[in-house]
């Protein structure tokens, strides 16, 4: 990356916690993110059958939808984890985590009694809908604490 | 900065995150083209749980027979099979079946095949076909409660693997609410 130079007085300190900060958020969003999408492709039918639950697509959608995203997860998470294209993956993430916590708040107030799907697409593991919008606001917390520490990082350090 | 300065980043990284929506798309499909070929064509894809049962010998010390698994069976098929006497078994939850279930199904949750199963047997004959579903493709407890009725006496159970969101997409009724 271009941004690796840094700044004497006040900013050291900033540039400093930023960095703990950006990085702990990153290794974060990509540990999770390369767990659920390697869980999920070993397992591309029974995952269908879990966004089927939510009743959400055309049957066979299910399936093009879930042949794709666990790919696409992964590919962020390896992203955020080398540090390298890291803006465009956490845009990619927090498009999806805002699709998936409407997908949940959809789930929810239709009272569906079904697993998230978030991780393990197993159906003798059912997790809380509820704990998983949870956790999706906290990722969604994570994102944009990501992106926006990249981009002052970036700054500080060039200037 | 200038107009052009804070566009410009954003419209690279929208297109770099586009080209990783592209890119995850081409690897998923061409990994899972068949699975996804079938669905669009409505071709069962099975997906068992339990790929062989064997079932304890007793009588030789040779090998074990192979309990019988239940077929899978199409959506296609199924008007002919209902039409011929054939019960439809959700093994689903109680509550899910409440909710909603495909008209004229019987319930028996998987969950609960132990407790249940003697009054399952009461109220349905053993020479009756049965057709046991669930969730759709990828959910196993209808392959596995098949296991157990064919176990427990029923001559011919069949799994419908579509399940309750093949059937919803196809348009027929559905019966619950209550």
């Amino acid at each position: 990356m271009a941004c690796c130079r840094i700044t004497a007085g006040g900013g050291r300190l900033m540039l400093f916690s930023g960095k703990i900060v950006y990085h702990g958020s990153r290794l974060i969003l990509a540990a999770v993110f390369i767990y659920s999408g390697l869980i999920k492709i070993q397992d591309v039918a029974a995952f269908a059958g879990e966004i089927a639950n939510y009743q959400l697509f055309p049957y066979a959608w299910n399936y093009l939808i879930a042949a794709i995203l666990p790919y696409l997860e992964l590919l962020c998470g390896v992203l955020l984890l080398i540090n390298r294209r890291v803006r465009p993956a956490v845009m990619v993430l927090t498009l999806l985590n805002l699709v998936f916590i409407v997908v949940l708040v959809s789930a929810l107030s239709r009272g569906l009694d079904i697993s998230c799907g978030c991780f393990n697409p197993d159906s003798a593991n059912h997790n809380s809908l509820s704990t998983a919008l949870w956790r999706d606001l906290g990722l969604l917390v994570l994102m944009v604490g990501t992106w926006v520490l990249h981009g002052i990082r970036c700054r500080l350090e060039v200037e | 900065m200038n107009n052009a300065a804070i566009g410009s980043p954003l419209q690279r990284i929208f297109l770099e995150a586009l080209v990783l929506c592209v890119f995850a798309a081409v690897v998923g499909i061409s990994l899972n083209y068949q699975l996804i070929f079938n669905a669009f064509s409505g071709k069962t894809v099975a997906v068992p749980t339990v790929a062989v049962v064997a079932v304890p010998d007793v009588a030789s010390d040779n090998a074990a027979p192979i309990a019988p698994l239940p077929f899978p069976v199409e959506l296609d098929e199924l008007e002919s099979l209902l039409a011929a006497g054939a019960v439809l078994v959700d093994a689903r939850s109680a509550s899910a079946y409440r909710q909603e279930h495909l008209s004229g199904a019987v319930s028996l949750p998987f969950a609960e095949v132990e407790s249940k199963l003697d009054n399952f047997k009461q109220q349905v004959d053993l020479k009756r076909t049965l057709i046991a579903y669930c969730s759709g493709y990828g959910c196993p407890d209808s392959f596995d409660l098949g296991v157990i009725l064919l176990q427990a006496g029923y001559a011919e159970v069949l799994v419908y693997e579509g399940g309750e969101p093949e059937w919803r997409a196809a348009g027929l009724p559905l019966v619950g609410g209550d």
